[in-house]
């Protein structure tokens, strides 16, 4: 008999079906996969199962039984647990207290530390996740941090434990070692089902998968009596695009974008320390890393949003290290940055006036001193029109976008004007696969047309894509800089984000 | 549903007030027929109690305004009333210390001279709030104290009126004085310049670079600071302009209506602007809307007063309910506002 069993789950977001008709089935003691695009579905199945979300119709089994939870709280009370994308840890608490909040332990409120440490060490124990109780969570890693929710649902006698997107933000070698765990929680009885859209994972660690797309389970199938190739067709529905790089320009005369031993303190604490480095025109250097390891700091440097403690940067021989943000864009850098939300667009205004946010001051649009609306109008109906952008109308408000469509405005501004550089700082975070393809097409088109492309991000499989040459960024310093070739040896990669050196050095600066 | 929802959301709001209204007037005692005459009769009346509608109206106006520009660029000024008396403060030494001016020197001078005394007076909490991210909420606040303070004090020593034992000062010269816009009546060009300030910051605020700076730095100043917008720059310059208008306030009331200084020249305008930006949403034709019912509130139910025995301190109450009713608009009413 199925553990848990989901039969013809439907539910609409404004009148959008999020989830059609969806079946979806666990076994006892098996990891399953819940696999599609960005938008599938997947996240809102699991949290209408999770009682986060009502679900418009269909039945919900657990363990034969009819079960609609109507909040996590009654989820976890029939042994289903759920860690968030987004880990929802209180980081000035210890991990201890982080695993016991909200639980009236014996001795509420003034529970014993000591024994619920020695429990809570007992079960970290058992299944590997080995983790200092003591420590507080602001101190730990992201992987740590995810060792901490899974100890808080097993602490809570989860024994399905549902997890989002759970290797989003590991390295290689800390994936390896939770695919590890995961494996010692289904010898011992617990069923888990893992979110993601990385097909090589589903492959490598689960029984079964069920694949979503566009709302719909198009796929259930064991693990073991199917191929990648076909994984991907049904998670797309069509072929990808191959990218085809063309060969690097022949070098121009101009110089590029170059660092020159870039540092960054902050208080007191070493956040950058690069050895000097060039982006020729027309190539893309792509940094990667584990988010949070200065990628940030690297490029609001660039862009003069923080200033660097020493060292020079250059943009074609014109030293701006010193220049104003606005001044640095106005010398042709373009910027795309990893939060579109916070850093990039002004939510709650319109299309117009995002566009704005950049050629407020120029001088083609201010007549007698006053914004001419009708010029910025035509500006913005043209960038519409270019970049393909599906919205209401010119007035919307941005917040009522859907996020590709908010990045492909923040295209439509930051490379208007052609820009001499940019700086992507994961441009297609949080995309469905077709405005992640508009996005990359875009770079690689600025790209032959000489531009000069930092390309940052979490996702190494984009950065093999798109890169001419690959750094790996590890707590503010390049542990190394690789040409992207056929032969490269992707663990060494790996290896160098976690902190490493291998011990062969290939490639050369 | 959802058009017809925000009308009848607000058409509820004032089917409650109305109720409320109605329970309080019972509560005191009166006749609810009697009282609604007299408060609309306080407002249309009479020619005169129109023009003393717009005379209330005019302090509410520029202050409400003021408020409303601070917001805009996320400078929650609860200092208009300490600003509004900096102003009353400039416009009296001014128009004492240059006392030979011609009218047509003078008045834009002392307007001037309010403006730069009340912008000075919210520009500090929007220093320390630009640089050291102090609350500009405390800030504001605290300065009303000193400002009115300091009112007290110069009314009894400097400025105080030699030929009279009252804590005031002097009548200011007639070069100081706005010429009253119809006689009979105490309509004075204060209005004028409250109007001109509305079209002014209108374009100010939505026309131009320096408004579109202000306007995006409230909303997300994060995003400003990635384009290169300075937010310091933004705050000191939205704290300089909505301290300013209230400054203009304390001119107008000054030259316009008492024609000198003394204690308690506002009965609390800087902080009915508060409420006043909040009913405008921030816009200057709001504004200009919101400050036109207050004032008439406040002057219908003084006639209730008058005519129905039902104490003043009704509207005050009123004011409370309206401005609780629309802040908790979208909870009460959100069967109405959504979807289902």
């Amino acid at each position: 008999m199925a553990l848990l069993s989901m039969k013809n789950i439907n539910k609409s977001f404004f009148g959008k079906m999020a989830n059609n008709q969806v079946c979806f089935d666990l076994e006892p003691g098996e990891i399953h996969a819940l696999l599609g695009e960005n938008g599938a579905g997947k996240t809102t199945l699991m949290n209408i199962l999770y009682g986060i979300y009502s679900r418009d119709s269909g039945d919900i089994l657990w363990k034969g039984k009819e079960a609609a939870f109507s909040s996590p709280r009654d989820a976890i009370a029939f042994h289903i647990g759920m860690v968030h994308q987004h880990f929802m840890l209180v980081p000035t608490l210890t991990v201890s207290q982080n695993i016991t909040l909200g639980l009236r332990e014996k001795g509420y409120p003034f529970p014993n530390r000591k024994t619920l440490n020695a429990t809570i060490t007992e079960v970290s124990k058992k299944y590997g996740l080995q983790i200092d109780v003591d420590a507080y969570i602001s101190s730990l890693s992201v992987g740590e941090q995810q060792r901490v929710e899974i100890i808080k649902l097993l602490y809570r006698d989860a024994e399905l434990l549902i997890l989002d997107e759970p290797t989003a933000m590991l390295t290689p070698q800390e994936t390896e070692y939770f695919f590890e765990v995961l494996r010692k929680l289904r010898a011992d009885g617990h069923s888990v089902i893992i979110i993601t859209h990385r097909i090589p994972e589903v492959m490598s660690i689960t029984d079964r998968v069920t694949v979503l797309r566009d709302g719909y389970n198009v796929l259930t199938a064991k693990t073991s009596e199917i191929t990648e190739q076909e994984l991907s067709q049904y998670m797309i529905g069509r072929q990808l695009h191959s990218i085809h790089r063309e060969p690097i320009l022949p070098d121009v005369d101009s110089e590029g974008l170059v660092l020159e031993e870039v540092s960054l303190k902050e208080n007191g604490r070493e956040r950058l320390d690069l050895p000097s480095l060039r982006i020729a025109p027309g190539e893309i250097v792509g940094i990667a890393g584990v988010d949070g390891n200065g990628q940030k700091d690297l490029v609001e440097v660039i862009l003069g949003i923080r200033k660097q403690s020493s060292g020079k940067i250059r943009m074609d021989n014109v030293d701006m290290s010193s220049m104003s943000v606005l001044k640095r864009k106005k010398l042709g850098i373009g910027y795309i940055s990893d939060d579109r939300q916070r850093d990039g667009l002004v939510m709650d205004m319109n299309l117009t006036d995002n566009i704005l946010l950049k050629t407020h001051t120029d001088d083609r649009f201010i007549k007698h001193g006053l914004i001419d609306d009708r010029l910025v109008w035509e500006d913005t109906q043209k960038a519409v029109e270019e970049y393909a952008i599906k919205t209401p109308g010119l007035n919307t408000p941005l917040r009522y976008l859907s996020g590709g469509n908010q990045q492909k405005l923040i295209l439509a501004r930051e490379l208007a004007g052609d820009p001499k550089a940019i700086v992507a700082h994961q441009p297609t975070r949080g995309l469905d696969i077709g405005a992640t393809e508009f996005v990359q097409q875009q770079l690689l088109q600025r790209r032959s047309k000489g531009c000069c492309i930092l390309l940052i991000s979490a996702d190494l499989e984009e950065i093999l894509l798109l890169s001419d040459r690959i750094a790996v960024i590890y707590k503010g310093r390049i542990m190394g800089i690789f040409p992207n070739t056929e032969d490269l040896n992707l663990s060494n990669i790996g290896l160098m984000m976690a902190g490493r050196t291998p011990d062969v050095r290939e490639g050369s600066l | 549903m959802k058009q017809y929802g925000n009308f009848l959301s607000f058409l509820g709001i004032a089917v409650l007030t109305l109720a409320i209204s109605i329970l309080l007037i019972l509560m005191v005692g009166s006749n609810v027929n009697q009282a609604f005459f007299s408060f609309l009769s306080g407002i249309f009346g009479s020619f005169y109690s129109v023009s003393e509608v717009l005379v209330k109206a005019t302090p509410l106006i520029l202050t409400g305004l003021g408020v409303a520009v601070g917001a805009r660029s996320g400078f929650i000024n609860i200092g208009a009333e300490g600003q509004l008396y900096m102003g009353a403060i400039a416009v009296t030494c001014l128009a004492f210390w240059l006392h030979d001016l011609p009218a047509i020197v003078m008045i834009p001078m002392v307007i001037l001279g309010g403006f730069v005394f009340g912008g000075v007076w919210s520009v500090i909490p929007g220093f320390l709030k630009a640089r050291f991210g102090i609350s500009e909420v405390i800030t504001t606040l605290m300065f009303n104290y000193i400002a009115i303070g300091i009112v007290g004090i110069l009314v009894r020593t400097m400025l105080k009126d030699p030929s009279s034992s009252l804590p005031m000062s002097a009548f200011l010269p007639d070069s100081a004085t706005l010429p009253v816009l119809m006689s009979t009546t105490r309509l004075h060009a204060g209005l004028l310049i409250a109007l001109i300030s509305v079209v002014l910051v209108w374009i100010l605020v939505w026309k131009t670079p320096i408004g579109y700076e202000m306007r995006a730095v409230g909303l997300n100043p994060r995003a400003c600071k990635c384009s290169g917008i300075s937010v310091y720059k933004n705050i000191l310059r939205s704290s300089m302009i909505s301290g300013g208008l209230a400054g203009i306030a304390g001119v107008c009331e000054v030259s316009g209506l008492h024609h000198k200084l003394l204690e308690g020249i506002s009965p609390g305008y800087g902080y009915i602007a508060i409420i006043i930006a909040l009913l405008g949403k921030n816009h200057p034709v709001g504004v200009v809307i919101a400050a036109l019912g207050i004032a008439a509130l406040q002057l219908g139910s003084l006639g209730m007063q008058r005519m129905a025995g039902v104490p003043t301190s009704i509207s005050s109450i009123i004011m409370g309910v309206v401005v609780l009713l629309i802040l908790a608009r979208k909870s009460i009413f959100r069967r109405l506002l959504t979807d289902e």
